[in-house]
C-alpha cells in the first residue's frame, strides 16, 4: 500500500510540472506555427513556357494547359511538388499557403495568365 | 451576525424606519447574498478548474469569451438557458423535475451553515456538523430520483452506482469527524474553529494531529461529489452521462451548479475542519497591525473570510490536480477501498486522536 500512495505522489508530482511550463498550443487564427523550409502548400505559376512536362508528371492529372491559361484543379491535387520539382524554369513554385476551405467549389480551380510574348524558343 | 445586525438598524434608525421592518427583513438579506456570492464564486470555479485542467495538460484552457476567457462559464450558461428542456416520454414528470431542484436547495442550505467570520454566521446551531453531513449527503436522494424517473438504463445504473458509493464512504467520514469531536469537545463549526486558535498558528490547527483522518476526509470527499477517481456515477465512457443523461437546458444547469456549490461548500468543511477556517496561519491576524483601530476592526471581517477561501481554493486546487492525474477506478475496487482500507484506519485515527486528547498538551 506504502508503494501505490508514493506511485500516486510521483504521478502528482510529473503532472504538477506541466503547470511550469508554456503551453503547447496556439490561438490558431491569430498566431501560426513556423512553417518549414520546403514546406509544399499550393502551387503558384509564374513566367511558365508551356513545356506540357508537368502534365505528364502530375500523378493526380491536376495540371490543365490551354491557350493563355494555366488551370491547377486543387480539388485533385495531391501537393507532391513533383511539377514544381520537374519544370525545367522552375515557372512554378510550391508556396507555403495551406488554408484552402473556399465556399464555392469552382473556386478551388486556379487560374493563372500566361503571356504568350514571354514564350520563346520551345 | 451581531455586528451587521447593529450596523442594518442603524442605517435603517437614520431614515425612520421601523424596527420591525429590519427585524422581518433582516433574515432576507443573508439569502440574497448567499445567492449573489454563491453564483459568482461557482462561475468562477468552473472556469478556475477548466483553466487550471488546461495548464496541467499543457494547453491555454478556455480564451476567447471575454479578456482571458473570464466570460466563458457565462456564455455557457447563456447557452444552457436558451436550450429546450426535454422530457423522455417515458419518464416521470413530476420526480424527473423534481431532481434537479432537490439537488440545487442542499447545496444552498449548506452554504449558509459555514461560519465566513467572526459575525458571518448565518445558521449557528450547537450541532453544525451533524447538520452539514446531513444536508451535503442529500444530493444522493436527488440524483436517485433523477436517475430512476427519467427512464434510462444508463441514468439508472449511475444512480444505483452513487448509492452504494455513498454508503460505503459516509462511514469513514463519520469516524474521522468523531475524532474532530473529541479533539475539539465541539460540535459547533464556530466551535470547533475556536478550538484550533494556538499562538503556533497553522501548526496548531488539527491536520497534525488529526492527519489520517484529515486524509480519508479528503478521499471521501471526492467519493462523496463524484470527482475523479471516483466520478463512477457520471463516467462518460461507460454510462453516457450517468444520472443525468437525459437532462438538458436548465434543468441539467441546476445538477451542474449544485455539484460545484457541492464542492466549494465541502472545500469549506475540511478548511473548516482540518485547515483553521478563518483563523490567520501567522497566529496572529494582520488587518489589526496595518489599519488604525476603527478601520481594522471592520476589515478584519474580510481577512477572516480571505483566509477563509484561501484555504478553501487551495484544496479544490487539490482535487483538481487529482482529477488531472488519476485514471477511473473500478467498481468493486472502489467499494472494497472504501471498506477494507479507509474504515480500519480511520477507527484507528479515533483511537490516535483519543490518546492524543487524554494526555493533553496542546489540546487539552
Amino acid at each position: 500500500m506504502l508503494k501505490n500512495i508514493l506511485k500516486l505522489l510521483i504521478s502528482l508530482l510529473n503532472v504538477g510540472k506541466h503547470l511550469f511550463k508554456r503551453p503547447v498550443t496556439l490561438e490558431y487564427p491569430e498566431k501560426k506555427n513556423s512553417k518549414p523550409e520546403n514546406f509544399r502548400g499550393v502551387p503558384v505559376v509564374n513566367k511558365c513556357i508551356k513545356c506540357g512536362t508537368c502534365i505528364n508528371v502530375c500523378p493526380s492529372g491536376a495540371i490543365q494547359i490551354e491557350e493563355n491559361q494555366f488551370f491547377i484543379n486543387l480539388k485533385k491535387c495531391i501537393f507532391c511538388g513533383n511539377c514544381s520539382y520537374y519544370c525545367p524554369v522552375k515557372a512554378i513554385k510550391m508556396s507555403d499557403k495551406y488554408e484552402t476551405a473556399v465556399s464555392d467549389k469552382n473556386e478551388l480551380i486556379l487560374t493563372y495568365d500566361i503571356k504568350v510574348s514571354e514564350v520563346k524558343d520551345v | 451576525m451581531n455586528y451587521l445586525y447593529f450596523l442594518y438598524m442603524e442605517f435603517l434608525a437614520k431614515h425612520n424606519i421601523p424596527q420591525l421592518f429590519g427585524d422581518i427583513t433582516f433574515f432576507c438579506i443573508p439569502i440574497t447574498i448567499i445567492f449573489a456570492a454563491l453564483l459568482v464564486i461557482v462561475l468562477a470555479l468552473v472556469l478556475f478548474e477548466r483553466k487550471l485542467l488546461g495548464w496541467f495538460t499543457q494547453r491555454k484552457g478556455p480564451n476567447r469569451v471575454g479578456f482571458w476567457g473570464v466570460l466563458q462559464t457565462l456564455a455557457d450558461a447563456f447557452k444552457l438557458l436558451c436550450k429546450e428542456n426535454i422530457t423522455p416520454s417515458g419518464a416521470n414528470r413530476f420526480l424527473f423535475n423534481l431532481a434537479p431542484i432537490m439537488m440545487f436547495t442542499p447545496a444552498l442550505v449548506v452554504l449558509g451553515i459555514i461560519p465566513y467570520s467572526s459575525e458571518f454566521t448565518f445558521i449557528s446551531t450547537e450541532t453544525n456538523l451533524l447538520l452539514f453531513v446531513i444536508f451535503s449527503a442529500l444530493p444522493v436522494l436527488s440524483i436517485l430520483i433523477g436517475g430512476k424517473s427519467s427512464d434510462n438504463k444508463y441514468a439508472l445504473l449511475g444512480a444505483v452506482r452513487n448509492i452504494a458509493q455513498i454508503l460505503a464512504y459516509e462511514l469513514p467520514i463519520a469516524f474521522s469527524l468523531m475524532s474532530i469531536m473529541v479533539l475539539a469537545s465541539s460540535m459547533n463549526l464556530t466551535g470547533i474553529m475556536l478550538a484550533q486558535s494556538t499562538k503556533y498558528g497553522a501548526l496548531g490547527w488539527f491536520w497534525i494531529p488529526c492527519f489520517i483522518g484529515f486524509v480519508v476526509i479528503f478521499i471521501c470527499t471526492l467519493a462523496e461529489l463524484n470527482r475523479c477517481p471516483f466520478d463512477l456515477p457520471e463516467a462518460e465512457s461507460e454510462l453516457i452521462c450517468g444520472y443525468n443523461t437525459e437532462y438538458s437546458g436548465m434543468r441539467f444547469a441546476l445538477f451542474y451548479l449544485g455539484e460545484y456549490t457541492l464542492l466549494l461548500a465541502n472545500a469549506l468543511f475540511i478548511s473548516i475542519l482540518f485547515l483553521g477556517g478563518y483563523l490567520s496561519p501567522f497566529g496572529k491576524y494582520i488587518s489589526p497591525i496595518l489599519f488604525s483601530q476603527n478601520v481594522g476592526n471592520i476589515v478584519l471581517y474580510f481577512e477572516q473570510a480571505f483566509w477563509l477561501f484561501l484555504k478553501a481554493f487551495f484544496v479544490i486546487f487539490i482535487v483538481i490536480w487529482i482529477r488531472a492525474t488519476m485514471p477511473r477506478m473500478a467498481s468493486f475496487d472502489l467499494l472494497k477501498f472504501s471498506w477494507c482500507r479507509l474504515l480500519p484506519v480511520s477507527i484507528l485515527n479515533l483511537f490516535i486522536v483519543i490518546i492524543i486528547k487524554y494526555f493533553g498538551g496542546l489540546y487539552a
